[in-house]
């Protein structure tokens, strides 16, 4: 890490006492940043601040926005045709299989249900389920490889958020790219996570956690209604004039104590902060206020349609909050709607129809105003499913899939990655990654590189110990997914 | 002649460190390196990858399968180079940093030597050399030699004067008596002092006052409070088990709690503390009978051991979990008493420091058979209960009387269906009778068709225990007193009642094995319960009886408990002193308190931390004693006002110039807005508050704060907002040290909260009551600006239109007022004034006229746009008069079934100036009810224009309307004493009576329903002072 105390305090000054523009500031940043390199143990930093950073190298994306599908979507249903396991629907498989539910385990292959067609320039097959994200094909780069080994929910979860399977506590990937980058939003918070109005998705608020990172790392929850921030305004009493005298009052009360304790840098700083929090006020109602958004955008999000309002809603707030400066978002749905075990046919295509069009107006929406480029769209679950079938009581219209962890798809648009692509594969039933395998690690190594952080040397001292999101562990910026 | 060419070309090579470079040794620079990035494979267990042995520098000079690792003298050639170089080794993980390659190329190429000549033979495992032995850390505590200044007393002030006179400085003066008082409070009781302490202490001119006054909060009961919250965040305190998205609630943790507030508040020896909690259950005879006050303090004791998050109960009891909960455990104990970080130890030796990972099983041994001896305890099988023999017989004679009870209420229950059946057969006809008893008295289950049938048919017959109250009210009722009789007999009961307690069962012990890679499914090798050998003495490794005989139970953690405090450990006392020292300063002399280990800083002063932990120990590990030399050394007592001479030469502070100003600890901040508004309630001890989340999903208490902040339930998944907020660790596994921020979040939650609105409002209320201690300062406000500003806006009374001077004489503000009205009493007609009334949009004369009154606040213009209207057909109509205090009467409406248009333009007012309308009746006082709607513009000189409607300003006022304006400098001044504990200056209290203006002038034009402007303007006024740096910091 590149900022510890000086560093931070220095930052407070020059944007305030000496109101050195942001330029100058990373400059300063830059030269600190060499200076903290070079000694073998980091020197641990006591208080931290969200303020923007530069990197060490040149960054491809300034935000990210992840819109987190739990439960594990059906990959062969969706993103990876296998035209081999269709052909054998019914067969028994004859690999090895890890099954989660082996009271309904079964080894019947079962083929998809829905018809898969080539879209767009680049020919991606994608399945009749999604047939907004078809429309984007040429924008996105759809990973059919990925891997966590593990078949759990949780296990898969803590290891695409965390970086370490199945390990909870540590800080997820938006804490590390607000500590490593802090945020060009001044009056918001810089990591925000939308939550879906039906409640915490599985493994709750571990899904946001700054871990042993400080607190002001961690994902700052916006609610599903209002009001959608913690204390934000005051009591309609007391909003306007009154509160701003109120302000004033107690800026003179600071300012006359500030003057007896001269130099203090930490009351200087909670000064800043009830000026910085009368803006948020105001700045956090603007962003999250859509009313002023054109028919034509909320028509695009499906916002108004019963399937997809509350879904669009929450994609469009997140495109307002990275075009003002927020770092990171992500968006989760309540529990793990992903999770087909049961009544495949017609539960799969609900929650389809609830985020498919929003998710791929998001990225339409990005692009046609050029936010494209500088922020990545991530769409995917924790895991995929079986090729096999998940079978109750022979009863055809339950029948569904179980975890897998093996192989499965996700994508990621913007920032620096390449359009209309696809990388890796599974084996001929979906089954396995074996081309190309991605694991969670290798996709967080790349998300970085395109912040400009390298996942090595983002690092944090805590407990003595140098931490790192993915932990010193074997993985790789997957640079075949990168623009050059 | 050789070696003078080496160093020439290292100093080409390297830059001119040739010097160094001659003094590398493999002890003390290399192998710290291969101890970070390579013992894990070649050396530090038996399997060798690869036959490679690095652990002296003869095997590496001998090599493994690819040929010798070094070539002395040439590092190029020297496989080790070649191999971390190209990033072949290490295989994984973290690659050998540039300046460590540097440190082997140079080490190399000055043909490898050793400190001393190697051993013949090598052991197993990694051992501990000589240079890590020599570590700071390690090192027996000494207590060193303080050198007489005479300028100051304390031994603590000679060793940091020792340091900062080599800067040519010394500490800044004694802070000032308000400071130090504040400091004491704070830092020992985490409550602000009283306006009458803070002033009873600056009057008193003893020249023991300071220390008198330490005394007197070191022997205060809520010392424990304070000082229990350091050491809960360290021990993992938590009322529920987390690791679970459910988060079960511990219901019994809260005793623990209770006893380490105790603890401190008798200033039980630590030793004893940390002998307790490791091991109470071993430090008490084992119970027979009922438990003793001591045994049930030794058993609560041990709640130490279980704080750590824990899913076993919850869903997660396997292998994992398990090995989790007791490597959370570990993890609590060595960051505690050991300040080290073990637990990488856990799957590997420690990459830094001398830990082996067979020392990490060794430390476990010390625990397993209290977790698992017996098989694993879920969280429910972990509870003792309190019941005494006496409790348990009382209880049993009452199960008896109950029972009794009950089965008398059943016989009768019996009888009384029996009958109401009976009654009942006799409206049915004879003949049937007989075939619907049989019916009845047959068991539903074994019924006939034809008698199901029956009863079917004759719904009536079907009484039953639940129908009697239908056929027998009476009966009915005698059972439900039956009921209540049994209910109230069990509930005489004596309370059962749980401590959590971590205890061995005798005879039961399990095995420790080490676990391959730390992953519990692999066990390998039994490990024998030791300490660790680093923090042994050096010639053997401090190892006990894996089973004492003399106990019941292993004795293990009791001889574990007895090694830490036995005074020779290097780390315990230093560990202590060290967190006492950060939580008066606001950082340790070790800035890591939870490692002293290499990966950790060192100490800024190592002589006064040995200091500090030797007198610790030599005072019977009294922490009183410690506060007390602490508290009143210079150090501590001087200025922490800034001076640019000491800045220029110790810009960090790092020497102790002056004291750190400190902001307050999330409990403080929230126990301090408590005490200011009034609500704090002193009562120590009990069950947990409970939190819930409210309506906007912020985790709140669930009834209104009244308890100190210790005593709020701490939720692994729910902590409190207003504490986490401030930086309150959320408990994952417990918190060494907190993070101070400075977040916008604080401030929105101090601005917006409802906990900050209703304390702040609650405070204004308080300040009402209570007179100041302190002479009010010569302030120059004039207080008369006021009284236009509190009489601004509407007012309601009754009186007469005077038409000779064409003025209102009597005015007189109503009596009494409800919900909707201003009258002259509860009852109507009032004997004094008849009907006469207002409501929001108009009102009724009655024996005298009613007048709505407004009073200008400012200097400016008024206008008012009105319609004043008369509804009914009967009586004899009403007459309105516009009367203005400044210019008489502006107009005159007798209307009767109609309405009239009222108007004033641009009437100019003074402050304080009065528009009156007044409505009197017309000949009878029958049917004159009117309404007179519209509102005033006022147009102030200044330029703004602010708005009185008439219907939206009709709102009570109560006793601050009563207020004498003169006693407003006064309420100020009490809350500053609050929120201060000092006076204002006149500046201040010009300033504050200033805001009062503004806030009534806005409030004037802006009413706020339900809200009495001047009471507002208190509220605000109070926020504001808890929203201050003053009230948040201590300088």
């Amino acid at each position: 890490m590149w900022t510890d105390e000086p560093t931070s305090r220095r930052n407070f000054l020059a944007r305030n006492a000496m109101g050195i523009g942001n330029l100058a500031l990373a400059t300063m940043l830059a030269r600190q940043n060499l200076l903290a390199t070079s000694p073998v143990k980091p020197v641990a930093a006591h208080s931290f601040d969200t303020h923007a950073r530069a990197t060490p190298s040149e960054p491809k994306a300034k935000a990210m926005i992840s819109l987190f599908m739990h439960g594990g979507p059906s990959h062969m249903d969706l993103t990876d045709p296998k035209p081999e396991l269709t052909k054998r629907h019914g067969q028994d498989y004859q690999g090895d299989i890890k099954y989660s539910f082996v009271n309904r385990a079964s080894k019947k292959l079962k083929g998809t249900q829905w018809k898969f067609q080539k879209h767009g320039q680049c020919g991606t097959e994608i399945s009749e389920l999604l047939p907004h994200t078809a429309g984007i094909v040429d924008d996105i780069c759809l990973i059919r490889s990925m891997h966590t080994g593990g078949n759990g929910h949780e296990v898969s979860i803590r290891y695409w958020h965390g970086g370490i399977a199945g390990v909870n506590g540590r800080p997820t990937m938006g804490s590390w790219l607000t500590y490593g980058l802090g945020s060009d939003a001044d009056n918001l918070p810089a990591y925000m996570v939308l939550k879906d109005p039906g409640g915490n998705p599985t493994d709750g608020p571990s899904n946001w956690s700054n871990g042993w990172l400080p607190p002001l790392f961690r994902g700052t929850v916006l609610r599903a209604k209002e009001p959608r921030i913690h204390n934000l305004t005051p009591p309609d009493y007391l909003k306007g004039e009154l509160q701003r005298q109120n302000l004033d009052f107690l800026r003179s009360l600071n300012q006359r104590h500030l003057a007896a304790n001269p130099g203090e840098r930490d009351l200087e700083a909670r000064i800043e902060s009830y000026e910085l929090a009368a803006r948020m006020q105001i700045a956090a109602t603007e962003a999250l206020d859509i009313s002023g958004e054109s028919a034509a955008t909320k028509k695009l999000y499906g916002i108004g349609e019963k399937a997809t309002d509350e879904y669009g809603k929450r994609c469009l707030i997140a495109r307002r909050l990275v075009e003002r400066g927020v770092r990171f978002v992500q968006l989760f749905l309540a529990g793990q709607p992903w999770d087909n075990h049961t009544s495949i046919a017609t539960l799969l295509p609900a929650i389809c129809a609830r985020t498919d069009q929003p998710a791929a107006a998001l990225v339409r929406d990005l692009k046609a105003r050029g936010l494209l480029d500088s922020t990545i769209v991530h769409w995917g679950g924790e895991i995929g499913r079986l090729p096999v079938t998940e079978n109750h009581s022979g009863v055809k219209a339950k029948e569904g899939r179980d975890h897998n962890g093996q192989g499965f798809s996700c994508w990621v648009a913007g920032g620096g990655f390449k359009g209309g692509m696809t990388y890796g594969e599974t084996d001929e039933f979906g089954h396995r990654a074996v081309v190309n395998k991605v694991t969670p690690n290798d996709y967080q190594a790349t998300v970085l590189h395109q912040f400009g952080l390298d996942h090595r040397k983002l690092t944090f001292q805590y407990n003595g110990q140098e931490k790192s999101l993915t932990n010193n562990r074997d993985c790789r910026v997957v640079n075949e997914l990168l623009k050059s | 002649m050789l070696r003078c060419v080496q160093i020439l070309v290292l100093t080409t090579l390297h830059g001119g460190t040739a010097l160094a470079a001659a003094q590398l040794t493999y002890e003390k620079d290399i192998r710290p390196i291969l101890r970070e990035h390579c013992f894990d494979c070649h050396g530090a267990e038996k399997e060798l990858k690869g036959n490679l042995d690095l652990r002296l520098r003869r095997l590496m000079v001998k090599g493994g399968k690819s040929g010798p690792t070094i070539v002395p003298g040439n590092a190029s050639d020297s496989l080790l180079i070649q191999r971390v170089r190209d990033g072949e080794m290490p295989p994984s993980g973290k690659k050998v940093p540039a300046n460590q390659l540097t440190i082997l190329e140079r080490w190399i190429a000055a043909k490898a030597p050793t400190a001393r000549p190697e051993p013949e033979t090598i052991g197993e495992g990694l051992g501990v050399t000589a240079e890590e032995r020599q570590y700071w850390a390690f090192q027996p505590i000494r207590r060193p030699r303080v050198r007489n200044y005479p300028q100051v007393d304390s031994p603590i002030d000679a060793l940091l004067l020792e340091r900062l006179k080599e800067k040519e400085i010394s500490f800044s003066p004694e802070a000032e008596k308000l400071t130090l008082i504040r400091r004491a409070y704070f830092g020992l009781i985490g409550l602000p002092p009283s306006p009458e302490a803070v002033k009873k202490f600056q009057e008193n001119k003893s020249p023991t006052a300071y220390e008198d006054l330490i005394d007197e909060l070191l022997a205060s009961k809520h010392y424990g409070e304070r000082w229990a919250r350091h050491w809960l965040d360290i021990a993992g305190y938590a009322d529920s088990e987390g690791h679970t998205e459910r988060d079960v609630v511990r219901p019994h943790a809260w005793r623990y709690r209770d006893y380490v507030i105790g603890s401190l508040n008798n200033d039980k020896p630590f030793d004893r503390f940390i002998a307790e909690q490791l091991a109470g259950d071993e430090l008490a005879p084992q119970p027979s009978g009922d438990l003793t006050p001591q045994q049930i303090e030794l058993l609560t004791a041990t709640g130490f051991l279980r704080m750590g998050a824990d899913g076993t109960g919850s869903g997660a009891n396997d292998a994992n979990g398990q090995n989790q909960v007791i490597a959370d455990t570990l993890k609590i104990v060595s960051t505690s008493l050991l300040g080290l970080s073990v637990g990488c130890a856990q799957c590997h030796d420690h990459r830094y420091d001398p830990i082996s990972q067979k020392d990490y099983y060794h430390l476990r041994a010390i625990f397993e058979p209290a977790f698992n001896g017996a098989g694993w305890q879920p969280a429910g099988r972990r509870r003792v209960s309190l019941y005494t023999a006496a409790d348990r017989k009382a209880a049993a004679a009452i199960e008896k009387e109950a029972v009794k009870l009950s089965a008398e209420r059943n016989r009768k229950q019996k009888e009384f269906v029996a009958a109401a059946f009976e009654k009942q057969l006799t409206t049915y006809p004879k003949d049937l009778q007989p075939k619907l008893r049989a019916a009845w008295e047959t068991v539903s289950a074994k019924r006939s068709a034809e008698q199901k049938q029956l009863l079917a048919k004759h719904p009536a017959a079907n009484v039953s225990n639940g129908t009697l109250y239908q056929y027998n009210k009476k009966a009915a009722d005698e059972l439900k007193g039956y009921d209540k009789r049994i209910k109230d007999t069990r509930a005489k009961k004596p309370v059962e009642e749980f401590i959590r307690v971590f205890r061995e069962t005798p005879g039961k012990v399990s095995k420790t094995r080490l676990f391959h890679r730390g992953d519990p499914r692999q066990p390998t090798d039994e490990v024998e319960p030791a300490a660790l050998t680093i923090a042994s003495p050096p010639d053997r490794q401090f190892k006990f009886k894996s089973n004492d005989s003399n106990l019941p139970t292993t004795g293990r953690r009791l001889a574990y408990a007895r090694w830490l405090t036995s005074g020779r450990h290097p780390l315990t006392a230093r560990v202590l002193v060290n967190r006492v020292w950060q939580q008066h300063f606001g950082r340790g002399l070790v800035s890591t308190p939870d490692e002293f280990g290499k990966l950790g800083e060192e100490p800024s002063h190592p002589k006064l931390l040995d200091w500090l932990a030797d007198e610790f120990m030599a005072q019977g590990w009294s922490l009183k004693h410690l506060h007390r030399e602490i508290m009143t050394s210079k150090v501590y007592r001087q200025s922490s006002k800034f001076d640019s001479a000491r800045a220029a030469a110790d810009p960090d502070n790092q020497l102790y110039w002056r004291k750190p100003v400190a902001r307050f600890d999330a409990e403080i901040v929230r126990d301090s807005v408590l005490a200011a508004s009034g609500a704090l309630d002193p009562k120590l001890f009990g069950p947990p508050v409970a939190v819930k989340a409210d309506a906007d999903g912020q985790v709140v208490e669930a009834a209104a704060p009244t308890r100190r902040s210790i005593y709020v339930q701490v939720r692994r998944s729910q902590p409190l907002s207003m504490l986490t907020t401030f930086d309150a660790p959320v408990m994952e596994v417990n918190c060494a040290k907190r993070p101070s921020s400075t977040v916008a979040p604080q401030s929105l939650l101090m601005m917006n909260s409802q906990f900050v609105l209703n304390q702040a409002a609650q405070m204004s209320e308080r300040i009402l009551k209570e007179a100041p201690i302190n002479p009010l300062p010569a302030f120059a406000f004039d207080t008369k600006q006021l009284t236009a500003m509190l009489n601004a806006g509407w007012s309601f009374g009754y009186g007469r239109y005077t038409p000779s001077n064409q003025w209102t004489k009597p005015f007189t503000i109503f009596p009494y007022h409800d919900k909707s009205y201003w009258k002259g009493g509860a009852k109507m007609p009032d004997k004094i004034l008849g009907h006469t009334q207002l409501w929001a949009k108009g009102g009724h004369p009655g024996t005298y006229a009613a007048i709505r009154r407004w009073t200008s606040p400012s200097d400016g213009r008024v206008s008012f746009e009105g319609v004043f209207n008369h509804p009914s057909t009967n009586g004899t109509g009403v007459i309105g008069y516009l009367v203005s205090s400044r210019a008489g009467l502006h107009g005159r409406w007798a209307i009767k079934t109609k309405s009239a248009n009222t108007e004033l333009k641009d009437l100019k007012v003074k402050a304080g100036d009065t528009i009156d309308f007044i409505v009197d009746s017309n000949g009878s006082v029958t049917s004159d009810s009117f309404s007179w709607t519209g509102g005033i513009t006022l147009k102030s000189a200044t330029g703004t224009s602010s708005h009185w409607d008439v219907e939206k300003g009709f709102y009570s006022r109560d006793s601050f309307k009563s207020l004498p304006v003169q006693d407003l400098p006064k309420r100020i001044a009490r809350a500053w004493e609050l929120a201060y504990g000092r006076a204002p200056s006149a500046e201040e209290l010009d300033s504050a009576l200033e805001f009062i203006r503004r806030q009534l002038e806005y409030l004037a034009g802006h009413p706020v329903e339900k809200r009495e402007p001047l009471k507002l303007a208190m509220s605000n006024l109070c926020q504001s002072l808890l929203n201050s740096n003053e009230f948040l910091y201590v300088d």
